[in-house]
This record gives structure tokens, sequence and C-alpha cells, in this order.
């Protein structure tokens, strides 16, 4: 573990305090004196010093990360090699912070506006920076702090803090969904009809996240119609271990002129293959040379980043912005847009149907028989191709062969 | 023969996947590898060597080695609006005329592609549950899969080495979840003549079956399927017999030590809307969708009241304001009820763990949850959203190792060493 530097500012330092400990199991080690060789005297030295050293670190540096800090994550890289929390004033006393009312935010919360990037300098790149997101729910914190001026509580975490692995710069540990912000989300999509793309953009959370929770949290509530026990001890545990993501609820006049906090970059693009080499291409200077031009050169059906992302409806919307497009203007084009959207989807959906009461199904006591057409010419030339259906004369199955995998690789959901 | 290596040596310090504080003590003596002093395959060696005893040490090294690709997924955040405001000619705009003068640009952090070596690892069944913090170690997330405590989409996975495919839903036995984060149960009197009533209780029911395990009483289907739509009279039974269920629960305390009437009101409900044919389980699983579709057939099956198959029909609405206030106070009290019953965390002698639970000792030095997961912990269900990418400054993959460790053992992975 690298050593971290502790800053001036501390007179004191925070004095591991000694956690009541529930376990009985004896934490220090008791003087080994069996000896090393059944005719020598000597006890065997090597294991006992190893053994000595490993139980010094656990019950001196390693004290503190036993139990979990009240109210904020507890993770290796938030303490120096001595033990010592870095981010806590010299008022702090470990255990001496009553644990917050259940209204109350965490540490890793803010319930302070300017959490939605604001006009800040754009990196030339066009990327959002990773590090500002996630620091912005954090910094609010901060400026609560020296309003408050308790040194008893401990400050956010900064993302040095948040390193389950010091000595891997290139990982931390990133917030979750707060309970709130799961069940707003939910009622979003559920209660009010959002779409996911748009629940997505509200919220600051991809749209894979956006579906995911709707599906969890509509089997939750599943699960408590039918009256199943749910983990809740659990789930309070765990989440006031992890770093989490608060709801900011905007039609709450409290929170007037307030943004949500932006869980995690909505507009992720994915490195294409294709442009993982480096392309050397001659233009002429007085060319025009934009992004799609770039793509077709690296492969001529790459399109370009503003179709690739996952919210596309964004950059069009700013486009339409931009060229000085009245409200009520660029509100019927995103109904155009979405009129669209939704009968494409109709159709596909049709389709769908129709596929499936074109098969003719006989149910029978445990298994229904689906019969569909198939042709003979599908197994192609060599007839083995994969949408080849039955048995073949001549063609030996290959399932018993070396390296043949039997574990599905997939499951319908 | 070789007698087999400790797993967690002191003498070799290796760190595990998992929560122990042999791990934590491993993870604390971690140091940057010596490349100074040794050759380059001796580097790649102990690199390889020690990722591997981290990063799926329960598979075999053939495997995995089938299992490495040395591309690595990665994606970059865009900026809408930069990309709404230009297209891209910006960056090569005044290129050799003199006009690139500017301040040096801010250069992006770098992509740590490398430390991603393993990122195929993640994919598997046993790590994800262990991701997910449902299991507290690698092994024992491997032992949920075989134990058939795991269900991928419904469906019970027995197999820890399924891959997970982006979108597919995992989900762990709370109990079992509990137990493998929980405090450990310590051995008391309690427990131990608790066991043994146990025993003999079992051993007396044998007994009495002549030698074999007594049969469960299968559980009787409540569901009358009846034609389309019930009649009226029909509808008037249940209504009766639901209010007075539902009087019966609003007399009830929520933390109710018999939760009979709870269940009997359950029980009705169901039978309700099981009356009407058309209505799918599927369509009406909250409590929230049940109350509505009650509501809503109940009320409005007296309007329209059907005057040619039943003339006699009541012409008074089958719901009246009160009784509509009053199950939805019912409805409330179940919900209320169920987070009660889930939430209590009492002294139980019989569960694996120590109770009242609370979370392992050092756990929380070890919680965290990837981005490329969506964690649900109430209902001990996870989704594998994708897989997990690099971006700039950021690998997705959890590796206690150091970013020369991690380029090194890539290295040993690709074939030319």
């Amino acid at each position: 573990m690298p050593p971290r530097i502790r800053s001036s500012k501390f007179a004191s330092l925070p004095r591991p305090t000694p956690s009541q400990s529930s376990s009985a199991r004896p934490q220090s080690i008791t003087q080994n004196t069996q000896p090393s060789r059944q005719f020598s005297q000597t006890s065997c030295q090597q294991a006992t010093l190893r053994r000595r050293k490993f139980y010094e670190w656990l019950n001196g540096p390693g004290k503190q990360l036993k139990e979990p800090l009240p109210d904020s994550t507890n993770y290796l890289g938030a303490y120096d090699r001595y033990g010592n929390l870095v981010r806590a004033g010299p008022g702090y006393q470990r255990g001496a912070a009553k644990p917050q009312a259940e209204g109350e935010s965490k540490l890793t919360e803010t319930t302070n506006k300017a959490a939605a990037p604001t006009e800040e300098a754009k990196t030339p790149e066009g990327q959002e920076s990773l590090d500002e997101l996630e620091s912005a729910a954090r910094k609010e914190e901060v400026e609560k702090k020296d309003a408050e001026q308790d040194d008893s509580k401990l400050p956010p975490e900064t993302a040095e803090d948040l390193r389950p692995f010091p000595l891997n710069q290139y990982f931390r540990s990133q917030s979750v969904l707060s309970e709130d912000l799961r069940e707003a989300i939910y009622q979003r999509v559920k209660r009010d009809g959002a779409t996911v793309s748009l629940a997505s953009v509200e919220f600051g959370v991809s749209n894979e996240r956006v579906g995911a929770v709707v599906r969890l949290k509509q089997m939750e509530k599943e699960w408590i119609a039918q009256g199943k026990t749910l983990a809740v001890p659990y789930s309070k545990a765990v989440l006031n271990m992890l770093p989490t993501t608060p709801h900011i609820d905007t039609t709450d006049p409290k929170n007037k002129g307030k943004r949500p906090i932006v869980h995690e970059p909505i507009n992720d693009l994915i490195v294409h293959p294709a442009t993982r080499q480096q392309l050397w291409v001659p233009v002429a200077e007085s060319r025009h040379f934009t992004r799609e031009d770039a793509g077709k050169a690296f492969d001529n059906s790459l399109l370009p980043a503003d179709e690739r992302i996952p919210h596309p409806e964004l950059v069009k919307a700013e486009r339409e912005l931009a060229s000085g497009l009245s409200f009520e203007e660029r509100r019927k084009l995103a109904e155009e847009r979405f009129a669209v959207e939704t009968a494409q989807k109709k159709r596909e959906e049709e389709a769908r149907e129709a596929e499936i009461r074109a098969q003719k199904v006989v149910p029978q006591r445990r298994w229904d028989f689906v019969f569909k057409d198939i042709s003979v010419e599908s197994a192609g030339r060599n007839g083995r191709d994969v949408r080849g259906v039955g048995w073949r004369y001549g063609l030996p199955h290959q399932d018993r062969k070396k390296g043949q995998v039997k574990i599905p690789t997939k499951v319908e959901a | 023969m070789r007698k087999k290596p400790r797993f967690h040596s002191l003498k070799k310090l290796k760190v595990r996947q998992d929560m122990s504080r042999w791990t934590l003590y491993s993870l604390s003596q971690l140091k940057q590898p010596n490349v100074s002093t040794r050759t380059f395959f001796q580097q790649k060696w102990t690199a390889k060597a020690d990722t591997r005893a981290y990063h799926g040490e329960q598979i075999r090294e053939k495997k995995w080695a089938r299992l490495f690709k040395r591309s690595i997924p990665a994606v970059v955040p865009m900026d809408h609006k930069y990309l709404a405001r230009h297209d891209g000619s910006e960056q090569a705009a005044g290129r050799g005329a003199g006009a690139d003068s500017q301040d040096k640009q801010r250069t992006p952090p770098m992509t740590p592609y490398m430390q991603m070596a393993y990122y195929p690892i993640e994919r598997r069944l046993d790590t994800a549950i262990f991701r997910a913090l449902f299991a507290s170690s690698v092994r024992q997330a491997r032992q949920f899969c075989v134990h058939g405590l795991v269900t991928v989409n419904g469906k019970k996975m027995p197999y820890p080495g399924y891959m997970l495919n982006p979108g597919d839903m995992f989900q762990v036995e709370p109990s079992s979840v509990m137990f493998a984060t929980g405090a450990q149960k310590e051995r008391s009197s309690t427990a131990r003549r608790v066991a043994k009533e146990k025993a003999a209780a079992r051993a007396e029911a044998r007994e009495a079956a002549g030698g074999q395990t007594p049969r469960q009483p299968k559980p009787r289907s409540a569901v009358p399927s009846a034609g389309e739509e019930p009649t009226p009279a029909e509808l008037r039974k249940h209504l009766q017999a639901m209010m007075d269920d539902v009087n019966g629960v609003l007399a009830e305390d929520v933390g109710a030590k018999d939760k009979q009437k709870f269940r009997a009101f359950r029980q009705t409900v169901k039978r309700a809307i099981s009356l009407w044919r058309n209505a799918s389980p599927e369509s009406i699983s909250t409590l929230d969708t049940q109350f509505d579709f009650l509501k809503t057939q109940l009320a409005g099956r007296a309007a329209p009241s059907t005057p040619a198959t039943a003339p006699d029909a009541i012409q008074e609405p089958l719901f009246s304001e009160e009784d509509q206030a009053k199950l939805r106070q019912a409805f409330e009290k179940l919900r209320l009820e169920t987070e009660h019953t889930s939430a209590w965390n009492s002294r139980n002698a019989a569960a694996p763990y120590a109770t009242p639970w609370r979370p392992r000792a050092y756990m929380s030095a070890f919680a965290f949850i990837p981005r490329y997961l969506e964690v649900n912990q109430n209902i001990c269900a996870a989704v594998y959203l994708r897989h997990p990418v690099a971006r700039p400054g950021l690998a997705e993959v959890p590796t206690p190792f150091h970013i020369e460790t991690g380029q090194l053992a890539f290295n040993w992975y690709l074939r030319r060493r």
C-alpha cells in the first residue's frame, strides 16, 4: 500500500478507538511455544513472526476496517499506513457522531443544487469529464460543511478515499442509485408512462440501467404483493456502506431551482474496432472534412458519433435550438420524431405477433408442441448451416467432441 | 504427494476474491512490481501468477487462456451539446496555415486498457454474484450456483461458468445472501438445543411415516375458473367475503404475531381477481394494480349491469365510497405488513447467521458494486447491464493490482512471449 500523506491541518491524530467487538474470536495471538523440531527446544521463529505481524496489523491499522463507518464508505484507500482516517478533522472521533435520522442525507449524498453540468468550458474533444460528474455530488457537501463548522463530522470522500484497492489508481467505488431514486425512476416510467430514453435523460441514468431498475422494482413489488420476505436488513446495511446518488425531487417546492444529480454519463460512444488503428488520410486543405468523412475513412459503414451515441435525439434537439427555431416549431418536430419512432416500434411488435400467430401450437399436459414452417434448403450446401433442422444422414453430431461446451449460452427472459 | 498449498498463506501473500481478513492484509501489503532487477520474463511470470490468484483462480489455466481476448471494449463519453455545435471540421481547421497556435489543449486521461485483461471472467455467473455482494467469496458464489440457489431470468442455473449476456437478471436466495454476508453465528446452547429438537422431530416423523420422509401437503390451487364474466350473484358473494376479510385486516395490528388474517385477505383478493378470465396475473401482479383493477371492475360492473342476462341484478354500485376507502386502507396495511416482517430483524435461533443480522466483519472494506451491474438488494437480484468497459481514466474491472502488473499480465497472455 503506498503511504498516503496526511494533510498538515491535523494537530492531534484521531486515535483508533477500541470498538466493542462482538465476536468472541480472540484477535491477538497467544504465544506459540511449539518447537520447530521434535528434538529441538527452539520454537519455530519464522511462522510466528509472520503471524505476529499479521495480527499486529489487524489489531492496529486494520482495526478500523472491521466494522463499517456509520453513514460513510470505509475503504482501505481512505486510511494511511498507521490506520488514521486521512480525511477526518482533528476533532473527529470514531463512533462519536450519532447515526443521523432517516430523513437526513448521507455523507455522500447532497441535497443541494449545481449537480447538473452548468456552463463550464467544454473540452475540445467533446467529452464529458467523468471526474467532474462524480465529484459534483460530493462537492456541495463541502460547502455545507463549511457552513456548519462541525469538526466531529466527517467531510465527504475524495476520489482517493473511494479506492478499495489503493494500488490501483484506475479503479474506484462508484456510486449506486439510492432507494428513492429507484422508486422515482420506476414511478416515472410505469405511472407517468415516460419512455426509457426520456427517463434516462431526466435522471441522468443510462438507458439500460433505467430498464433494469424498472424490471427489478417491478419484481420487488410483486414480492410485496405475494407477501414474500424481503432482505431489508441486508439492503439497508449494504446501501449504507456504498456511495449512493441521492434523488432530488424537482417537483418538491423545497428543491426549487435545483437540478437532478447526474448519476453517470448517458452518451457513451463505444469505441468501434475499426477505429482502433491509426490512419493517414491525405485530405486537401480546402476540403470540409467532417466527422462523417472521418468515419467513412475508417470503415464504409461506420456512422458518425452523432448517430451512434445512445441519445441521438439530444443532438438533434440541440441543433434545432441553435438554428433559432421557436419553441412551438421545435415541439412539433420532436413530436413528429416521436410519432415516427412509435410507429416503427408498433410495426415491429405487430410483425412479432404475426409470427407467433402463424405458428401452430398443440397444448399438451406439460409441454406445448409448436409447429413452424421450415425449409430443407436452409441446411445449406454442406449441410452444416446453423439454420438447418433435424439430423442429416452422414453428418455426425459434434456434441461429444472435446471442447464442445454444454453450458447454455443464453436464457430467454 | 506434494502438499496442497494453503489458500490463504502468510508465507506467500496472495490477494483472493473474498472478504476475509487475510485478503485485507494481503491488500495492504501489496507492492508495485519490481521492474529494475528482473528479466522481462520473470516480471511477466510473477504478474501472471499474482493476478491469476485473484482473477478466476477456480478456473483452470487452459480454460482461461481460451477465454482471453486481446481486444478490450472501451467507451468514450460524448457531450451532445458539443456534437450539435461542431461537425468535426473544426479539429482540422487552420492546420498548416498558422491558425493552430492556441494554448495547449487539455489531454484526456489515459484509458487503462490493460487493467481490463481479465474482463471475460467478470462475465461469469459466479464472479458476477460476488461482485453484486451476494456472496462473500467467488468460491461461495460458485457453491450457491451448484446448490441450485441461483436463477438466471427466473430459471435455475446450476452452472457457475454460465456467461451472462447483457440484460440477464440473476437472483440468489435471500436467506443464503444473508447467510453469506452476515456475521457468523456463535455456537450457543440454544442453537444446539434447537438443532437437537429439530432432529428429534424429523426422526419421529420418519418413524411415523414408516421409514419414509413425510409427504408435504400439496397447496390447493384456489382459482375457480369461471366464464368470461362472473354473474352478479357470484360477485356479491365474493365481495361480501372480501369485505369480511377487510374488516379483519383493519382490526389487526401490522406487526401481529399471527398473520392468518393478512394471508386470508391476500387469498380473497387473488380469488376475486381470478373471477375475470381476461385478467392475467402478469398484468396485475403488484398491489397498486390489483387495487385499481378491483376498483374499476367492481365499480364498472354496476353501471351497465347487463340487463339482458340478469334483470334482477343489483342496481346500486357494488362499491360504496367508504368501502373503497376501507379497501384502500387494507391494501396499504398489507404492504406495511410485508415490509414490517421483512425489516423486523429479531433474534432467531434457527437462522444460519448471527441474529439480529449485521454485516460480517471487514465487509465494508470490500463493499463496492461496479457500474456494469444494477442491483436490487431487497430481492437479492441484479441485472448484468453490459460488459465492463474501459473509459478515460477508469477501468471497470475491479482489480487490486498496480497498472504495471496489469500490463505485464496482459502481455503474458498475448501469445508471443
